[in-house]
């Protein structure tokens, strides 16, 4: 750093070697990289007890995740105005026809950064017959670290989240999942 | 020259006490709000490019800020609210780097080096005080002469 | 001729003129062509040419929307406004290199312009050696992976996007970036001639002298870059922030405390004949870190709100990282035995201790800046995990080391060269300390509270004051004249640094931020000022689509932060309003118009004191940096180093 008087004449090369090495492995480390944008997006919760959903549904009645412990349950969370969210509408719609007559699912909409009056607004225009929670959802939405709707999350009997999908869902898809996990 | 030290003494005295009474008087306490959107800052919104909850639009930040809010208007303490974003976002939601394992490398790394280097100065100049002074000869001062001649 | 093509030519004509250069050169240094000198200046012509015409072509492009351009396909685009047309060229990554190397270009000329006399001089052939091959890599970048002039069929009735709303609704966008890069190229010249300097093994002063003035110019282009960035983003990113310790702004940073460094030791060697290898590594890795800094911006290893779109031009410019720094140190260990100087810095408490100090902090605060930002990519190699590291570590780590740096700027400016006395240091210091605690009281009476700012305050009225002092002295001493020259320039200097640092504690510490939901005629409270809302309103222009919020702010004059939206770009984005005094800014923004509930809006209110002090501190350094560049009073050679005290001096 200094220049240090006297000293023998290799001085500078002890110095620069360090350098040299320390330097080479940052520009390892760079070339090595991948880009951030395709790093894969943390989920932390496979395995674990799905975190407590409760809340009163449009029609008023109280939803508790608790009450549908013998169940498939599908958490989706979604906005009025995301395109994916709208476009996976229909899918939803279809899976949970399929199961009503069965009842070993239930679906459960939680609204994420919306308002009420646009979430009744949405279910009245594109249909869809669950339990969906309006009001107060920031917290359940942070609890199961959603980031962006649409995201979906497949709650197998006993409460263990089985799966997470990100940007839409099918009902194949779901059904799909539900079968190689053992159930239904 | 005893004024001046008399002067240096007061300013001192004064700058010690100003510092204390900063330093312990709170007049306005932080409310909820601020402590909030104090926390808020510590963490990376998750899909933005290098923004904090705090500085992000986008929904997710500003549900993390709601709920953060709440847990404060809770008295949740830090550490906890801590806990449960990094839990349910993953590690990289915290802008602070665990001061544990691998991570201890970005505290730890900085003192070292600062030190090497303090340490290195205080060679070099103690080589420095021991090398004798080099004096101008007459050869020396011969040059400088001319030189002033010259201009 | 298609602007494609005439591009493409314009860029392939470039290169091959930086080849050629290059050829010459070596000839020349090889002492097998005489006439080198007067080729390599042709040509150092014919590259200025190429890339002017480069530029000319591209912005005829954007300006007459050629779609047939992929570049102008992209980023252009028929809806937006014909400022903000011009400065797409530097909205993406291809334009910004092309911009890169137009800058260079010109500081290629400047070079054989300014030193057309010494032509036979071996290490000014290193120097140009060494830029035309830098010049060389960038046209060959804009020949290989960034192509900016690759052609696009467009579709009947095709318009483009335009640039990133972020990046057009702000008459900053169009200065910041070009005199960023008239910064960061700057560092170019002095790099070449520490190349050159190392190659022939001319030890002495000669290359400083010689660039001197080139390091201190592109020293304040940064700065001035830096700001008025801060400055962009604290107008249009609307959360009230200027700095966030960013990947990108890091990498504007970097360069930026090596070269402060740099300006400051090398006074060392001109005065004493000491720190050369040091000064020779503080010049090589300042223009390496712009260079680090272009990878980090451009490949999209780090996330960043600043990044361009990744693009495989990151492996290229790590190889041009990895050669400069293989070279440089190769160089370095072959020489450096040879550079070093006899001489010893007597006492630690001397002018020449107080630059070393300054060095030992910079270049810590550079290495805890460039260990924070690169150490996730270390993480996740070393175990795969994601972590961040933000603001609080950033804050944490160089808080400290600001401290010690605002205090070593309040006692330096005042200590002679060699050594010194407690006597001398009680006389010129008295009075600055004196206006730092008063600094400090006068905080503390309005109101301020906590240590850390407070002793921010404390300090910087302590550097403003020492600052003052000399700037004082000298007018006093040499009239107008004491303004001008490197030390006089350089004290202006400090005074727009201390403005900045204390601005900074300020808003830093004292910020307050609420979101609040107003219907019409709702008043909200913030610090002691009062917020009305008064209705929205839409507005359409040719571009985008705006639904602003009226806000009355203290019942005195109404601001409308908005929400934009870009039909074209696909994009929503918000568009900030700022109200400012001298004390304190309110940064509003909207957040949503909340459907189905009347007119409501969600507010977002930040209330920061003094932060039109940042602007106004990165202004004064700027000022002074061109005081600093103005030739100053000459010194004579036999003039003693450090005049004796004057009875203005004890007065004061």
């Amino acid at each position: 750093m200094t220049a240090p008087a006297g000293g023998s004449t290799r001085t500078a090369v002890w110095i620069v070697v360090p350098i040299a090495v320390v330097l080479s492995l940052l520009i390892l480390l760079l070339a090595t990289r991948e880009p951030a944008t395709e790093r894969a997006i943390n989920f932390e919760l496979r395995g674990e007890i799905a975190p407590l959903i409760e809340g009163e549904g449009l029609d008023g009645v109280w939803f508790d995740i608790d009450d549908h412990s013998n169940q498939w349950v599908v958490v989706n969370f979604f906005s009025t105005t995301c395109v994916p969210c709208v476009r996976e509408h229909p899918e939803l719609v279809e899976f949970e026809a399929r199961h009503a007559p069965l009842n070993d699912v239930v679906v459960v909409s939680v609204a994420f950064d919306d308002a009420a009056a646009n979430i009744r607004a949405f279910f009245d225009d594109f249909g869809g017959d669950w339990p969906v929670i309006s009001r107060d959802t920031g917290s359940i939405a942070v609890a199961y670290g959603v980031v962006a709707v649409p995201e979906t999350y497949l709650v197998g009997p006993g409460g263990v989240i089985v799966e997470k999908l990100v940007g839409g869902v099918t009902a194949d898809q779901l059904d799909g999942l539900i079968l190689s996990a053992g159930g239904a | 020259m005893r004024p001046r030290v008399l002067s240096w003494l007061t300013l001192v005295v004064v700058s010690l006490s100003v510092l204390v009474f900063v330093a312990v008087d709170e007049r306005s306490p932080a409310t909820n709000a601020d402590k909030a959107y104090a926390l808020a800052t510590e963490f990376a919104c998750p899909v933005c490019q290098g923004q904090s909850v705090a500085e992000s639009d986008v929904p997710v930040a500003r549900t993390i800020r709601r709920e953060i809010r709440v847990w404060v208007d809770e008295g949740r303490t830090d550490e906890f609210i801590r806990a449960q974003l990094v839990a349910n976002f993953g590690e990289d939601i915290d802008y602070t780097p665990a001061a544990s394992g691998v991570t201890s490398l970005v505290w730890i790394l900085p003192v070292v080096v600062g030190a090497v280097a303090l340490g290195g100065l205080a060679v070099v100049f103690r080589r420095w005080r021991d090398e004798p002074d080099r004096t101008a000869n007459a050869d020396d001062e011969a040059i400088v002469a001319a030189a002033r001649r010259r201009r | 001729m298609s602007n494609s093509s005439l591009g493409a030519a314009s860029v392939a004509l470039g290169l091959a003129a930086a080849a050629c250069a290059v050829v010459v050169v070596v000839m020349g240094l090889a002492g097998r062509r005489p006439g080198w000198f007067r080729e390599a200046r042709l040509l150092t012509w014919v590259m200025m040419f190429a890339a002017t015409a480069a530029v000319v072509v591209m912005e005829r492009a954007l300006i007459t929307r050629d779609f047939t351009v992929a570049f102008v396909a992209e980023h252009g685009s028929s809806q937006t406004p014909a400022l903000f047309n011009v400065a797409t060229l530097w909205s993406a990554l291809e334009g910004s290199i092309l911009l890169w190397t137009l800058v260079l270009c010109g500081y290629v000329v400047a070079v054989v312009l300014k030193f057309r006399t010494q032509g036979d001089d071996p290490m000014l052939a290193w120097a140009l050696l060494t830029l035309f091959l830098v010049a060389g890599f960038f046209f060959a970048l804009m020949v290989g992976p960034s192509a900016p002039f690759d052609r696009f069929a467009p579709p009947l009735g095709y318009d483009g996007p335009g640039p990133n709303p972020l990046l057009q609704n702000h008459i900053l966008m169009a200065f910041h970036p070009p005199i960023l890069y008239l910064g960061y190229v700057g560092f170019t010249v002095p790099f070449a001639f520490a190349i050159g300097a190392l190659c022939t093994g001319r030890v002495g002063e000669g290359w400083l002298l010689a660039t001197r003035r080139w390091t201190v110019m592109a020293w304040g282009y940064l700065t001035l870059g830096i700001v008025l960035g801060a400055w962009w983003s604290y107008e249009t990113l609307g959360w009230g922030g200027y700095w966030a310790w960013d990947p990108v702004e890091n990498a504007s940073f970097l360069p930026w405390l090596t070269g402060t460094a740099f300006i400051h030791s090398v006074m060392v060697q001109e005065r004493r004949g000491m720190l050369r290898v040091w000064n020779l590594s503080l010049v090589i890795s300042t223009f390496a870190l712009t260079i680090l800094g272009t990878f980090i911006t451009r490949s999209g290893v780090l996330q960043s709100v600043h990044a361009f779109v990744e693009s495989g031009i990151g492996p290229w410019l790590l190889t041009f990282l990895a050669v400069i720094v293989i070279v440089s140190l190769g160089l370095i260990g072959w020489r450096g035995d040879e550079l070093r100087a006899p001489g010893k810095i007597d006492s630690p408490v001397s002018r020449e201790g107080a630059f070393l100090a300054n060095n030992v902090l910079f270049a810590a605060f550079a290495f805890v800046v460039l260990l924070g930002t690169i150490f996730p990519l270390i993480v996740e190699a070393i175990d795969g995990r994601t972590i961040s590291v933000g603001n609080p570590y950033f804050e944490r780590m160089t808080m400290p080391i600001g401290f010690v740096l605002l205090f070593l700027m309040a006692i330096a400016p005042v200590l002679p060269w060699r050594k010194t006395t407690g006597e001398v240091l009680s006389d010129r210091l008295h009075w600055p300390a004196w206006i730092g605690a008063g600094s400090m009281v006068a905080a503390a009476l309005l109101g301020a509270r906590g240590w850390s700012p407070t002793l921010a305050f404390g300090l910087g009225g302590f550097a403003g004051g020492s600052a003052l002092r000399q700037v004082v002295l000298a007018t006093r001493r040499q009239g107008w004249r004491g303004l001008v020259g490197r030390t006089n320039g350089g004290m202006v200097v400090h005074l727009g640094v201390v403005l900045i640092a204390i601005a900074f504690a300020a808003s830093n510490a004292y910020v307050r931020q609420g979101e609040f939901t107003m219907a019409v005629g709702d008043t909200a409270q913030i610090s002691g000022h009062t917020l009305t809302y008064e209705g929205s309103r839409l507005t359409e222009y040719s571009n985008r689509t705006e639904k602003s919020a009226r806000v009355l702010v203290d019942e005195a004059k109404v601001y409308e932060p908005a929400i934009a939206q870009y039909p074209f770009a696909g994009r929503t984005i918000g568009i900030p309003s700022v109200r400012s005094t001298w004390t304190d800014d309110i940064a509003l923004s909207v957040l949503t118009f909340p459907e189905g509930s009347g007119d409501t809006v969600v507010l977002r209110a930040t209330v920061q004191p003094l932060i039109v002090w940042l602007w106004i501190g990165g202004l004064v350094m700027a000022a002074g940096t061109v005081l600093a560049v103005v030739p100053g009073k000459r010194r004579r050679p036999t003039a003693p180093t450090s005049a004796p005290p004057t009875s203005h001096e004890v007065l004061l």
